[in-house]
C-alpha cells in the first residue's frame, strides 16, 4: 500500500511536467558475490517433493554477456524440527534439484551451501497461505477505467499478522509482475490484489488485456522478514531511484557466510505455500 | 536561569551615563503608501549616535542634551535633515519620499541592508525587498521568494520539482519559515515549482543563514522571516498580474480615516481550465490558490493593532483515481505598544496549520493528516542609551500533531479505520539579547535563549524489550524493529519527556576603516520538531514529528567569520564568509525504512550527527545601469550515523557520507540592466555540483528479474546542474502621473534547454530485459509572458 502512495507522487510529477530519456551513466563496480535463489515453493494440494535452488554470481550492473551460473557447489536443506536432511543434486547448469523434499508448515529449515570453500547458511520457516477465493475481471478497478483488469480475492486470517506476495504472469510479459502485501491496514478482511496492463505502450501499440487473454496468478504466504526484504527489493526494482522513492541501499537477505561474514550472499532462502489460478478474460 | 538574565541586565546598566540625556522616538513611514519602513538609518549628524528602525518602523535615540541635525536615511529615498534642540524627550514621526532622481537607476540598492552594512554586528543575513525580487527572472512568469533566495551564496535546493531550500548544507526542515511570524510548514505549491508566498503581499524578507538572533528559536539551520505589507494607508490601490499559468490581484486601501489600512491579495492558477483540452490529461485537475490578508489600526501614538492571515491550497485530481489536497493556514493578531520613549513592545497571538488529504480510489483509501500550533509571544525592545539596545521576550507554542487518519472510502473497501497516535507538545522560550557599541569600532551583539520543550501526554507510547525500538540483527547484518513489550498511557496533564537547552548567541563586528570590517559569530540552536522524510525530495506527505522518549532534539553549533568591504564609494561591495557547523542528533533512516502510516517511527531511525563547512563569496555591483551580484559557495555537508544503542555499524557502516544537500560548488550570477525608461533586462546564471545519489554497483537475477545492488549511501553524484534564465520588462507608458500603470514581463527559463537531471533511475527494460539508466528532467526551455498592472 505504501508503494501506491509513493507512486502517486511519481505519477503526478511525471504526468504533468517531466521528460525522460535513457542516458549513459558510469556506475561503480563491486566485487562479485554469490547469489542464492533458494525458493522452496509448495503449491496447495501437491506434495511439494520437487524443488529447485538456483545459484549464480553477481555481475557489473550494465553487463549483458557474462555467464554467471555456479556449478560445483553442494546444497543441503535440513528440517530442524524433524532432523531430516535433503541433499540437492547439481544439474551443472546453475540449478540444484531434489525430488523427495517434504514440506511441513511452521517447521524451521536451514539451508547450507558450500561454494569456493566457503559455507553459506540460512534459516527460515515454512509459511501457509489462504486459498484464493475467486478472480474477477472489471473495467472500473485498477488505474484506468477503460481497460480490463483482473482482481483476486482471499480471506485474511484475523488471528495473526499475515504477509503475502503475489505473482501475475502473462505470456506477453518478459517478466512476471510481483507485489507484496500485508494485512497492516486490513486485518481479518477479504483482501484483494489487482493486475492491469496499460492501454498502449510508448510506441502506441495496444497492450491492454483483451477477452481470451490468459493470466496465471499466484499468491504466496511469506514471513515478515522476507516481506520486508522483498518489499524493499521490489520498491528498488520498480522505483529505482526516482525522487520520491527512499534512498536505495544494498539489500541483505538471510544467507550468511559463516566462513567469511563480509562475503555474504545475495538472494534469500524462503519456504512458502502458494495458491495458483489461471484466469481467461471474457 | 533568572539569575543569568539579571546578571546581564545589571552588567549592561553599568554603561548607562550619568550625564543628562534625552530621547527622541517615532516611526518612519513611506510617504507614498504609509507603509512602515524597516531598516532605515536614524542618526545624529557628526556623532556616532544612531539606530535603525525596527520591523514596525519604530526608532528611539538617546543623546546628551544639545542641538543636533537628525538625519533619516534609507537608500532609494531622499534623506531627511531635521534640526533639533534636544532639551526634552520628544516624538518625531517621519515620512520619507522615494528619490526621483535615482529612481531610474536604483534597483538593487533600494534598501540599505542589501548593501554591505559594515558596522552592524549582524552577519550571515540577506535581506531582499519585493522590488528586487520582482526584477529577477522567474519560471513561468511568477516572481518567487524561494527561488530568489537560492541565488544567494549558501542557499541551494534539490532542483526542480522539490520543495523547500537548503541553507549551508542543512536540511529543508531545519529552516524556520515565518510569514508574519506564523510558522509555515510547507513552502511550496506544485511540488516546489511555485512558493506559497505571493510577492504582491510581501514587504520584505530576511534570511538568517547563521548568527541567528536570540529572539528566534526552534530550527537549527536558518530563519526566513517574511513580512507582509500593512496595506496602503494613503489611497486605494490595485495591483495585479495576468500570466499563462496563474494570475494575481491585490487591493489595498486606507480604513478609519487613514488610521488604519488593509491589504487583500489572491492568486490562483488556472492551468486546470486548459487541461480538458489536452487529451493526455483531460480527466485531471491540478491547481493552487492562496489568499493573503492584512489589516491594521492605529489606536493612538502608542498603540497599534495588526491582523494578518494566509490561506493556501494545492489540489490534484488525477483521473479521479488520486485526489490530493494540501495547504497552509495562518493567522496572527498583533498589538504594538510603546511603553515609553525607550521601550517598545509587541504581543502576538499566532495560529498556523498545515494539512493534507489523499484519496486513492483504486485501493479505496482516504488519508488525512495535519499539524497545527498556537503561539503566544511577547517581544520587547529597550533602547537603553546610545550604546546599548536590549531585546528580550518570551514565547510559548502549543503543537497538535495528527500524523495520520486512514479511512475506507466506501463499504466494500478492504481498508480498516486507523488513527495514528495524536501527539501534543509545548515549546517555550525566554531570551535576552543586546546590541552593544563597545567602542567606536567594536560592536557586539550577544544574547542567550533558554528553550524548553515538553512532549505532552494524551497518548500511548510503545515500550520495547531492553528499551530498544531498533535492533541490529548481527547474524544477517540488518536493522530490524525491536520487540514490543507493552504500552504506557500518559495522561493529558502529564509530560512524557521534557528537554531544556541554553542557546548562547554572539556576534562581533570590528570596523577596520570607513569601508571595511570583520565580523565573527557563534550561534547555538536547538530544534525539537523533525520532518520525517526518507526520500531524496521533500514531499507533501512527509510527516512532522516532535522530540520525545525516542527522538532527541537536534542541536547545532555554528561558527562563522567574515570580511566585508565597500569598494569605490560603495559602488561595489564584497562579502566573504566562512562557516563551520555541527549538528547533533540528526536522525537518519535505516535501509528500507517505512515511514508511511507508522505509529512507531523510532523503529526505523538512528541518531546521527552532521557537519558542514564552507566558504561564501558575494560580489555586488550596487549602482549604475547594470547592477547585480555574483555568488560563489564552496562547501561540504556530511552525516555520520552509528548504531548507538541499537548496536551494529550504523548507516553506511558508520562512516561519514554526503548529505543529499551537499554541493561542492555553487555559483549564481544575477544581473539587472536598466536599459531605458521603458525596458529592463535581467538574467540568472546558475551552476551547481550535482546532488549526491546512490548508484548500483552490480546486478543479480532474482525471480527472473535483474536486481540492482546499490553502493554506499550517496557515493555518486548526478551530473552538474546549470541553466540560464532571462527576462525583460517593458513599460509601455512610464508617465508617473498616470494612475494606471502597466508592464509586460517576458521571461525565458532555462534558455539553452539544458536537461538537468532531477533524478536518474535504474531499471530493467521491460521489452529487452537490458538494464538502463533513465534520466528525468523536469523543465526544459520555458517561455512566459505576464502583464502586471497597478492602479
Amino acid at each position: 500500500m505504501t508503494n501506491y502512495i509513493k507512486l502517486t507522487f511519481v505519477l503526478v510529477l511525471l504526468s504533468f511536467t517531466s521528460c525522460s530519456d535513457v542516458i549513459d551513466v558510469e556506475v561503480p563496480t563491486a566485487t562479485e558475490r554469490l547469489n542464492i535463489e533458494a525458493s522452496i515453493d509448495w503449491q496447495k494440494g501437491t506434495t511439494g517433493n520437487e524443488q529447485t535452488i538456483i545459484l549464480s554470481t553477481s555481475t557489473p550492473y550494465f553487463d549483458t554477456t557474462i555467464d554467471n551460473t555456479v556449478v560445483g557447489a553442494s546444497v543441503k536443506v535440513t528440517n530442524i524440527d524433524s532432523g531430516t536432511e535433503y541433499i540437492f543434486t547439481d544439474q551443472n547448469n546453475g540449478t540444484y534439484t531434489i525430488s523427495n523434499f517434504t514440506p511441513v508448515f511452521n517447521n524451521t529449515f536451514t539451508l547450507e551451501v558450500l561454494y569456493n570453500n566457503e559455507v553459506y547458511t540460512a534459516t527460515e520457516t515454512m509459511i501457509a497461505v489462504p486459498a484464493i477465493n475467486r478472480a474477477e475481471q472489471s473495467l472500473e478497478g485498477g488505474f484506468d477505467d477503460e481497460v480490463l483488469d483482473v482482481t483476486i480475492y482471499w480471506d485474511d486470517p484475523e488471528a495473526e499478522e499475515n504477509f503475502y506476495f503475489s505473482k501475475f504472469d502473462y505470456q506477453e510479459l518478459l517478466f512476471p509482475n510481483l507485489d507484496t502485501g500485508s494485512d497492516e491496514f486490513s486485518n481479518g478482511n477479504e483482501m484483494d490484489e489487482f493486475f492491469e496492463r496499460d492501454k498502449e505502450d510508448d510506441d502506441g501499440n495496444s497492450t491492454e488485456f483483451l477477452p481470451g487473454d490468459t493470466v496465471e496468478i499466484s499468491l504466496y504466504g511469506i514471513s515478515e522478514r522476507y516481506y520486508n526484504y522483498l518489499s524493499l527489493l521490489l520498491d528498488q526494482y520498480y522505483g529505482g531511484g526516482n525522487p520520491f522513492s527512499s534512498i536505495p541501499a544494498e539489500l541483505r537477505g538471510n544467507c550468511i557466510n559463516v566462513t567469511n561474514s563480509e562475503n555474504y550472499a545475495f538472494g534469500y532462502f524462503r519456504l512458502s505455500e502458494y495458491d495458483t489460478l489461471t484466469y481467461t478474460f471474457e | 536561569m533568572k539569575h543569568v538574565f539579571l546578571v546581564i541586565i545589571l552588567g549592561l546598566s553599568q554603561f548607562i551615563f550619568s550625564q543628562e540625556t534625552h530621547t527622541i522616538r517615532g516611526t518612519v513611514k513611506d510617504f507614498s503608501n504609509g507603509e512602515t519602513v524597516f531598516g532605515a538609518s536614524v542618526f545624529l549628524k557628526g556623532t556616532t549616535i544612531g539606530t535603525t528602525t525596527n520591523e514596525y518602523g519604530f526608532y528611539s535615540i538617546t543623546a546628551p542634551k544639545d542641538s543636533y541635525t537628525l538625519i533619516i536615511s534609507y537608500v532609494g529615498f531622499e534623506d531627511i535633515f531635521k534640526e533639533i534642540n534636544l532639551n526634552t524627550d520628544q516624538t518625531l514621526n517621519f515620512e520619507i519620499k522615494e528619490s526621483e532622481t535615482l529612481l531610474d537607476e536604483v534597483i538593487i540598492n533600494a534598501d540599505e541592508p542589501e548593501r554591505v552594512n559594515i558596522k552592524k554586528p549582524q552577519m550571515s543575513v540577506s535581506k531582499l525587498n519585493s522590488t528586487t525580487i520582482k526584477k529577477m527572472p522567474a519560471v513561468l512568469g511568477e516572481v518567487d521568494v524561494i527561488k530568489s533566495i537560492q541565488m544567494l551564496p549558501g542557499v541551494t535546493n534539490s532542483g526542480e520539482g522539490s520543495a523547500g531550500f537548503n541553507v549551508r548544507g542543512g536540511a529543508a526542515d531545519q529552516n524556520l519559515v515565518l510569514l508574519d511570524e506564523a510558522i509555515i510548514y510547507n513552502t511550496s505549491h506544485f511540488f516546489g515549482f511555485f512558493s506559497v508566498f505571493n510577492t504582491d503581499a510581501i514587504k520584505d524578507i530576511k534570511l538568517y543563514k547563521g548568527d541567528i538572533p536570540a529572539k528566534f528559536g526552534g530550527r537549527v539551520s536558518s530563519v526566513l522571516d517574511i513580512r507582509q505589507k500593512d496595506g496602503n494607508s494613503k489611497k486605494f490601490t490595485l495591483n495585479g498580474g495576468i500570466g499563462l499559468i496563474s494570475s494575481r490581484l491585490a487591493a489595498e486601501a486606507p480604513l478609519f480615516k487613514k488610521k488604519g489600512s488593509f491589504l487583500i491579495a489572491g492568486r490562483t492558477s488556472y492551468a486546470h481550465l486548459f487541461m480538458p483540452l489536452i487529451e493526455a490529461v483531460e480527466d485531471s485537475k491540478l491547481s493552487f490558490y492562496d489568499i493573503n490578508l492584512k489589516t491594521n489600526y492605529e489606536i493612538n501614538e502608542n498603540n497599534r493593532v495588526y491582523l494578518s492571515g494566509y490561506f493556501g491550497r494545492d489540489i490534484f485530481d488525477i483521473s479521479s483515481l488520486i485526489k490530493n489536497q494540501y495547504g497552509n493556514t495562518s493567522a496572527n493578531l498583533r498589538w504594538n505598544h510603546v511603553y515609553n520613549d525607550k521601550l517598545f513592545s509587541n504581543l502576538s497571538l499566532i495560529y498556523s496549520k498545515y494539512d493534507y488529504q489523499i484519496i486513492l480510489d483504486f485501493i479505496q483509501l482516504d488519508w488525512v493528516a495535519d499539524i497545527n500550533n498556537y503561539n503566544l509571544k511577547y517581544d520587547l525592545g529597550y533602547y537603553i542609551n546610545e550604546k546599548i539596545k536590549l531585546d528580550f521576550g518570551v514565547s510559548g507554542i502549543l503543537y497538535n500533531l495528527n500524523p495520520g487518519e486512514i479511512k475506507p472510502t466506501d463499504e466494500t473497501s478492504p481498508i480498516n479505520y486507523l488513527k495514528l497516535e495524536q501527539k501534543r507538545a509545548f515549546e517555550s522560550g525566554v531570551y535576552v539579547s543586546a546590541e552593544h557599541k563597545i567602542t567606536d569600532k567594536l560592536t557586539a551583539q550577544y544574547g542567550l535563549r533558554y528553550s524548553r520543550f515538553s512532549r505532552l501526554g494524551g497518548q500511548y507510547i510503545t515500550t520495547y524489550i531492553d528499551d530498544q525500538p531498533l535492533v541490529y540483527n548481527s547474524l544477517i547484518g540488518i536493522y530490524e524493529e525491536g520487540e514490543e513489550n507493552g504500552e504506557t498511557f500518559y495522561e493529558k496533564s502529564e509530560s512524557i519527556k521534557t528537554f531544556n537547552n541554553l542557546e548562547p548567541r554572539l556576534g562581533l563586528s570590528y570596523q577596520l576603516n570607513d569601508f571595511s570590517s570583520v565580523k565573527a559569530s557563534y550561534t547555538r540552536t536547538s530544534q525539537y520538531l523533525h520532518l520525517l522524510s526518507n526520500t531524496a525530495s521533500v514531499t507533501p506527505l512527509d510527516v512532522w514529528t516532535p522530540s520525545g522518549k525516542y527522538i532527541k532534539p537536534q542541536q547545532a553549533n555554528q561558527y562563522a567569520i567574515g570580511y566585508y568591504r565597500n569598494i569605490n564609494d560603495s559602488k561595489y561591495s564584497i562579502e566573504l564568509e566562512t562557516y563551520y557547523k555541527t549538528t547533533d542528533n540528526r536522525i537518519d533512516y535505516v535501509d528500507g525504512s517505512d515511514l508511511i502510516g507508522n505509529n512507531n517511527i523510532e523503529t526505523e531511525i538512528l541518531n546521527g550527527e552532521a557537519r558542514a563547512y564552507g566558504l561564501e563569496v558575494m560580489l555586488r555591483k550596487n549602482e549604475g545601469k547594470l547592477t547585480g551580484w555574483l555568488a560563489y559557495t564552496w562547501s561540504k555537508s556530511e552525516q555520520k550515523t552509528t548504531g548507538g544503542k541499537a548496536g551494529g555499524p550504523g548507516i553506511n557502516n558508520g562512516k561519514w557520507y554526503n548529505t543529499p544537500y551537499d554541493r561542492t560548488h555553487d555559483v549564481s550570477l544575477t544581473g539587472i540592466y536598466n536599459f531605458s525608461k521603458k525596458w529592463d533586462f535581467s538574467a540568472n546564471l546558475v551552476y551547481q555540483t550535482g546532488r549526491p545519489v546512490t548508484y548500483p554497483n552490480s546486478q543479480y537475477i532474482y525471480e527472473d528479474l535483474s536486481i540492482a545492488s546499490y553502493s554506499g549511501r550517496n557515493e555518486s553524484r548526478l551530473p552538474a546542474y546549470h541553466r540560464l534564465d532571462l527576462s525583460a520588462t517593458y513599460i509601455p507608458n512610464s508617465n508617473i502621473d498616470k494612475r494606471w500603470k502597466g508592464e509586460w514581463v517576458f521571461g525565458i527559463y532555462n534558455l539553452y534547454n539544458r536537461k538537468n537531471a532531477a533524478s536518474i533511475s535504474f531499471n530493467q527494460n521491460e521489452d529487452t530485459g537490458v538494464n538502463e539508466a533513465t534520466r528525468t528532467a523536469i523543465f526544459g526551455i520555458i517561455p512566459s509572458v505576464t502583464y502586471n498592472f497597478k492602479f
